[in-house]
């Protein structure tokens, strides 16, 4: 049960850096699509989102497990 | 108890009595984190409460360690189910040892098992296969022996039904796709396809059901893993199909959105990659299993049933009721059913399975038996000694289970590399995503583009949709999935192939330090020697030759004679130089030795008996010098056999100068092929011994050893293997696994020799069941093998993502106008690990240098090479 609770906070707390992380990384790729060329509006919410999408698989595991690290000692 | 801090009853082992109780108390208490120290010796349980922010149970372990008792742990192994790639090794031992209580786990991929060390009580079986769930794994406990192999066949069976019915729902319909969506280029075989089959929203439809069947494991195995904050090769599927799918419909829906319109549906993309992983998985599947052969051999050699005599009568029971003592009947051309000692009936059985001896080995009333032989030619009965667990094919069994289990260093390496991998792929995806979306595509792209091997034109494709392509097309072809196979298919293989010759490795970083070795110590006595005198050489005086020409004829020859009467005068000697002399005259047939009559031993000196009338003086030099016999004339014949390191002992007939016997520790048979096979492979030799350097000297000349290490008593043996490490070399010492322990335990690998089947109780990385001293060499061969196969596998698995990640990644595109699609990434990638699984089924067809079929009937070889005899012209 205990192992269960742990792992909910690990989540949580984790959920609290990463998703900031990978908005941000989309957010930065908006505003870089923005401002360096004309693109086709369809083309900059699309690469948000796989910027976004790819940033949120890849600062995921490395934020939740150094969490889960810090948690156990 | 604070919310910070945790309780736990801690298991300790050693205590007896107050006192270690209060040792104990005081040093867990003097750890900083450690509070209400308890324990009680009753349970032998520490309860505590601790911090497990400054404090872990290592710490603790080794607290009570330190004070000279122990914590006790448990080791279990469980079958764990969805593992494909290097990274599920990695996250499936890290969500193990994550657990409180947990102190190592070792995952074997190609076995698909977790070997866990836990203190029992800290931690429950539940939760280690919860923790397993956890991380997107289906774990259960295993189960032994031949339950175990029921269990492992069906598990790979009902995996392999799983992929194959996958394959045929995705490879039907992504074809149905394919076909579809190149209508237009089909030219007279149209009329056969219905036109319905082109539209996009029907390619559409019928794509859905892939990704949402066949494709739905990868979504859920990288979804469960990753809310654990682990990545595997399930991810890099995922995102692939996932981002090929979602675009095309999009495309497909709203083709003014700007993706590419209808042009770049990725529809048979997303199909053929789900077919074309999930085709990579079946044949992993298939032949996966296929290298663990071996351990299934030897399981199936299991006997079911033994026939007992109980009450004068037979009675059959299940094999795994004999219980020790019982009496064992065995019939021709059935299986020994447990180990134990003949006590009535001759047979010869065959031992080839366990001890890869190729002839069968006779067995008569003391002899030991194998449990899981065959009984060849006639009936037995014997009594049980070894049951259960502790059987000879039992112990092997273990031992190879165990090995394959274990990890090589160079596997440890690939495994880290590839689970490290992935997350850099996804780097890299997003890398060549912004590349292309923001500099590549304005300054490269040609409309008149297509995919390789494809006439399918990218055509209209926007800056987005070219971007993800590439993007998505790197996921695919960067996946290590043939990365995590490549050691440890090889490692079972190379075990296994060594089991069956009856070279039994410890572990896999046995084989991997076997097959960099640069020297061989071996042991002298026992190991290259037989480690007891014989006979070896017989010098006639002329005088005796004279004597005995003038009486009788010379049959037997005169080198016999001599040799009966020296055994004769020898008979009722405990000496062990007089033993070897009537040992030398019974094998040489000299007839059958009556007794002396009469018998004096002259201590320090030899002995000197009356035999057929005769008086005969048997002993050294000093003795005939003070009994006055002359032995001039064979003065140099003795020095020569004395500088060969054998000690002479003269031979003196009614007080006449009669002749010389000299007796040494001979070699055995295949020593000296076993040295020259082993410089063919490069090595050094080295022999290490008590003996005098002459005698030591004498030994090795014979042999062709390199390098003499003479004089050492037995405790420094240890300490010369460590010289010939610290000239850097990587040393293996062979020697008797019992006597030899310290030094074996030094060398980069102990070879333990002659063992027999007690394997348990053998020291050393590597044990060789029979006492031949050849298979140093065919360990050495294996360990070559598997190690080139190894690295053959390595070189396999990274070629692929080495050359396809620029090419996936479009390093090539503004030259040759061409891209990888990502199916054909997927087709490779499945085509990387059947690659490395059927390289190492090669492994199969190895076989020694030294084929067993070449040895003489055993036995025969000893009696030629026993005795020399030589006559010489005396005075």
């Amino acid at each position: 049960m205990e192992h269960e609770q742990v792992e909910k906070e690990v989540a949580r707390k984790s959920a609290l850096i990463y998703l900031p992380i990978s908005i941000g990384a989309a957010l930065l790729f908006l505003l870089a699509a923005t401002l360096l060329g004309d693109y086709p509006v369809v083309a900059k919410i699309g690469g948000t989102v796989w910027v976004g999408l790819l940033s949120l698989i890849v600062s995921m595991p490395i934020v939740t497990s150094r969490v889960k690290r810090q948690t156990k000692h | 108890m604070t919310a910070t801090t945790k309780s736990l009853n801690l298991p300790v082992q050693g205590m007896t009595c107050a006192s270690c109780v209060s040792h104990v108390e005081g040093a867990l208490k003097a750890l900083p984190g450690v509070s209400d120290v308890v324990v009680n010796l009753a349970t032998n349980k520490a309860c505590l409460t601790y911090d497990p922010a400054r404090v872990t149970l290592a710490d603790m372990t080794r607290a009570v360690d330190d004070v000279g008792y122990t914590v006790p742990t448990a080791q279990l192994t469980l079958d764990v189910r969805g593992m494909t790639c290097a990274s599920c090794v990695s996250h499936v031992e890290e969500g193990l040892k994550e657990l409180d209580g947990v102190t190592s786990a070792v995952v074997n991929l190609g076995l698909g098992t977790a070997r866990v060390t836990y203190i029992p009580g800290v931690v429950t079986v539940s939760q280690m296969k919860r923790a397993v769930r956890d991380v997107g794994y289906e774990a259960q406990e295993r189960s032994e022996g031949a339950d175990a192999l029921d269990r492992e066949r069906q598990a790979r069976e009902e995996e392999i039904k799983r992929q194959a019915r996958n394959l045929v729902i995705a490879g039907t319909i992504g074809l149905i796709v394919m076909i579809g969506t190149f209508y237009d280029m089909l030219g007279p075989f149209k009329a056969f396809v219905p036109v319905g089959l082109s539209y996009k929203w029907v390619i559409g439809l019928l794509t859905t059901p892939i990704v949402f069947g066949p494709g739905r494991q990868f979504f859920t195995n990288s979804w469960r893993g990753l809310r654990h904050g682990v990545t595997d090769m399930n991810l890099l599927y995922a995102t692939g199909i996932g981002a090929a799918y979602g675009i095309a419909v999009i495309n497909t829906l709203f083709p003014k959105a700007g993706f590419g319109g209808e042009g770049a549906t990725f529809f048979e993309s997303a199909a053929l990659l789900t077919a074309f992983i999930i085709l990579g998985r079946w044949l992993e599947a298939l032949t996966r299993g296929r290298t663990s052969e071996a351990i299934r051999k030897l399981m199936k050699l299991q006997p079911k049933i033994a026939r007992l005599i109980r009450d004068g009568g037979e009675e059959e029971i299940p094999a795994d009721e004999v219980e020790m003592g019982d009496l064992i009947l065995v019939r021709p051309g059935e299986s020994i059913p447990v180990d134990g000692i003949v006590k009535d009936g001759y047979s010869a059985v065959d031992e080839s399975m366990l001890t890869g001896e190729s002839l069968p080995v006779e067995k008569k009333a003391g002899d030991n038996v194998i449990g899981g032989t065959l009984n060849k030619t006639g009936a037995f009965k014997f009594t049980a000694t070894r049951v259960g667990k502790d059987t000879a094919l039992a112990q092997i069994i273990k031992l190879v289970e165990d090995a394959q289990a274990s990890k090589a260093p160079i596997q440890k390496l690939a495994d880290w590399v590839a689970g490290h991998f992935i997350l850099g792929v996804h780097m890299l995806a997003v890398v060549v995503f912004l590349f292309w979306f923001f500099f590549g595509y304005r300054l490269f792209f040609d409309p008149n583009s297509s995919f390789i091997l494809s006439p399918y034109k990218l055509g209209e494709i926007g800056v987005f949709g070219f971007s993800l392509l590439l993007s998505v097309t790197v996921l695919v072809i960067s996946c290590p999935c043939a990365v995590g196979l490549a050691t440890p298919s090889a490692m079972m293989a190379g075990t296994g192939k060594a089991a069956e010759h009856g070279v039994l490795f410890k572990g896999a970083e046995a084989i991997e330090n076997a097959s960099k070795l640069q020297t061989i110590v071996f042991d002298k006595t026992g190991t290259l020697t037989k480690g007891e005198p014989s006979v070896t050489d017989t010098v006639v005086s002329g005088q005796w030759a004279w004597m005995v020409d003038d009486q009788t004829t010379r049959h037997p020859p005169l080198a016999d004679q001599l040799l009966r009467l020296a055994a004769i005068t020898e008979k009722n000697s405990e000496h062990p130089l007089g033993e070897a002399i009537v040992r030398g005259a019974e094998t040489h047939t000299v007839g059958t030795l009556a007794e002396p009559e009469a018998f004096n031993s002259i201590p320090g000196h030899g002995v000197e008996a009356r035999v057929e009338g005769h008086v005969v003086l048997l002993g050294n030099r000093k003795l005939m010098r003070e009994r006055g016999v002359d032995f001039s004339g064979l003065m140099s014949q003795a020095e020569r056999l004395e500088g060969d390191g054998k000690t002479v002992m003269f031979v003196a007939v009614d007080g006449q100068s009669a002749g010389l016997i000299a007796v040494a520790d001979t070699l055995k048979e295949y020593s000296v092929e076993a040295i020259q096979r082993l410089h063919k492979l490069g090595l050094e030799v080295a022999m290490i011994t008590g003996d005098n350097r002459r005698t030591a000297q004498a030994i090795a000349r014979q042999v062709g050893i390199d390098r003499v290490l003479a004089e050492v008593l037995p405790q420094d043996k240890a300490d010369e293997v460590k010289k010939l490490q610290a000239l850097g070399q990587k040393v293996a010492m062979v020697g008797d696994g019992v006597n030899d322990a310290p030094a074996l335990a030094q060398a980069d690998v102990g070879m333990a020799i002659g063992s027999g089947t007690d394997v348990a109780k053998e020291t050393g990385d590597v044990i060789l069941i029979k006492d031949d001293i050849r298979d140093v060499v065919v360990a050495l061969e294996v360990a070559k093998a598997t190690m080139r196969k190894v690295k053959q596998n390595l070189f396999w698995a990274f070629v692929y993502n080495t050359l396809g990640i620029p090419v996936g990644a479009g390093l090539f595109y503004p030259f040759i106008a061409l891209i990888i699609s990502p199916e054909l990434a997927g087709l490779l990638m499945a085509i990387s690990s059947v690659t490395v699984t059927l390289n190492t089924l090669l492994l199969k067809r190895f076989k020694p240098s030294i084929r067993r079929e070449d040895r003489p009937q055993r036995g025969a070889g000893e009696r030629q090479s026993q005795l020399a005899p030589a006559t010489a012209s005396g005075d």
